[in-house]
């Protein structure tokens, strides 16, 4: 067997072994390399820079689900981490079943990390007061429109049973006139909905963060202003967190910088894969031609 | 009459669901908004349906031996012991169901989606070949978002980010803009047909 036949023929075990390799490095050896902030991160970013503290909230649709928690969830809790550093209260919500779960867990983390640094009991948050996370919801574009009416008609009560008319910061957000972007965290084409009732109809501000396979079809959105910023997959996720660092609103990366290291490592392997079979490829079809 | 009354249903919904979009009146904006509840109610009856279908399906194959019947029986253990954990022992960030979800449900939805790196890797290997002009052109767009997009694409060569940028941001963007137009005139043009009732397959039946 020649050699360009032999590249063409690598067993995939090797190549799942390689992968799983690559994979692990990142997790051992730490690298840190600087993030180039893409503009439509940045943008985002800046929105949320742009909001007055304890003024309006920030809305966050938590609609992923745990095989894509690995690019949403840093991406989550960055998210929470700038909107609590900076006073902005946060209202919570999912139209995704399987994402109460995690959104429970990424405000539990964010608000545990902040108040384990708090001095004062000003400095720390409470929830309904801080942040509040409504729950689940189906039937999600009549929920959406209908939450421009009132909230509290959407969602007469938290996701932990609470009245919401019993939550102070509840009291003070009705629809979407106390809400200043509402952000949606997804692996599936949740934000197209926002886009075309709520924001249509209300005007409300849409950001979103999403999975690297949903985000170029935002574009487009991003483009004409319909969408205030856009996160897009791991690399949205760790440059949010660079963001975030970079303006003191947290104390060290999170895990996006380390997944973002892995993924950059599989995608080297990837291309020198194809590489190797293209060039495989090319000297078998020159032999034959050859031959012929 | 069977088919009338739907049909004039539909016809009364549609075009007042339309027009209330258009007219913020209160009495409008009233009407929407007990509409919206409505549909938020049928859709949760929605799922009452599909956990009988769940339990209809997985009950017959476990009732007849099928293949992988098994896997019935755990489906079902499953979704009955959540649900009473959920409704026993409530939903708290420290509760039992919290914990099951994130120890046990989260780290399977990661390892399940985690698998087809390994798979895409294989096939991006023996798939992914520049026979063809297109092929080439595929491969090459591939390479160019993947290496721009990656932390260190920058040292590669300065412009690899901005180059990648354009491709997502020209390219990608124009084709994007084309499919999203076409849906919503495919949209338009099939609500309208259902509203009008020139569309009545949704109906049943064989007209």
């Amino acid at each position: 067997m020649k050699w360009y036949d032999r590249i063409t023929m690598i067993d995939r075990r090797v190549i799942y072994l390689l992968l799983t390799v690559f994979v692990i490095i990142p997790f051992f050896i730490k690298v840190t390399i600087p993030q180039k902030i893409m503009p439509q991160t940045r943008r985002l970013f800046d929105f949320i820079e742009s909001i007055p503290p304890n003024d309006k909230v920030v809305m966050i649709s938590f609609d992923y689900s745990p095989q894509t928690q690995p690019e949403c969830h840093p991406m989550a809790k960055a998210l929470l981490k700038h909107c609590f550093a900076r006073g902005i209260p946060i209202v919570g919500l999912s139209f995704e079943p399987e994402a109460p779960g995690l959104a429970v867990d990424a405000l539990v983390s964010v608000v545990q990390e902040i108040d384990s640094l708090a001095t004062n009991r000003e400095d720390s948050l409470v929830y309904g007061i801080d942040y509040v996370y409504l729950g689940w919801k189906s039937g999600r574009i009549a929920a959406q429109l209908d939450m421009g009416e009132a909230i509290s008609g959407v969602f007469p009560r938290d996701y932990f049973g609470n009245l919401i008319d019993s939550l102070p910061l509840m009291q003070a957000t009705k629809n979407y006139k106390n809400v200043a972007i509402v952000i949606i965290l997804a692996s599936a084409d949740y934000p197209i909905d926002w886009i075309r009732y709520p924001q249509t109809r209300y005007g409300i501000k849409v950001g979103a963060g999403l999975t690297a396979v949903m985000a170029p079809q935002y574009y487009p959105f991003v483009q004409t202003g319909q969408v205030s910023g856009l996160m897009s997959g791991m690399k949205g996720a760790a440059e949010y967190e660079k963001l975030v660092l970079d303006h003191g609103y947290a104390r060290t990366l999170g895990s996006a910088e380390t997944g973002m290291n892995s993924q950059s490592m599989i995608h080297i392997l990837i291309i020198v894969f194809i590489i190797l079979g293209n060039v495989g490829y090319f000297f078998s079809r020159r032999q034959k031609g050859t031959h012929k | 009459m069977k088919r009338k009354l739907p049909l004039a249903i539909c016809f009364f919904m549609g075009i007042s669901m339309m027009i209330q979009f258009f007219i913020p009146h209160p009495t409008s904006l009233n009407f929407g908004s007990m509409i919206y509840k409505w549909i938020i109610v049928l859709m949760a009856f929605a799922l009452v349906l599909a956990i009988g279908n769940l339990i209809r399906h997985h009950g017959f194959k476990i009732q007849k031996g099928k293949e992988d019947w098994p896997y019935s029986i755990v489906t079902l253990t499953s979704m009955v012991a959540m649900a009473i954990i959920g409704l026993a022992w409530g939903i708290d960030p420290d509760s039992l169901y919290q914990s099951i979800y994130l120890n046990i449900m989260a780290p399977l939805g990661g390892t399940m989606f985690a698998l087809l790196a390994y798979y895409m890797a294989s096939a991006a290997y023996r798939a992914f070949r520049a026979r063809s002009l297109e092929a080439t052109l595929l491969l090459i767009s591939a390479f160019v978002v993947m290496i721009g997009f990656m932390p260190f694409g920058q040292y590669i060569h300065p412009r690899f980010p901005a180059f990648a940028e354009w491709i997502m941001k020209v390219p990608n963007m124009a084709s994007q803009r084309g499919i999203l137009l076409g849906v919503a005139f495919g949209s338009i043009a099939t609500a309208l047909k259902i509203i009008l009732g020139i569309e009545r397959s949704w109906l049943g039946g064989k007209e």
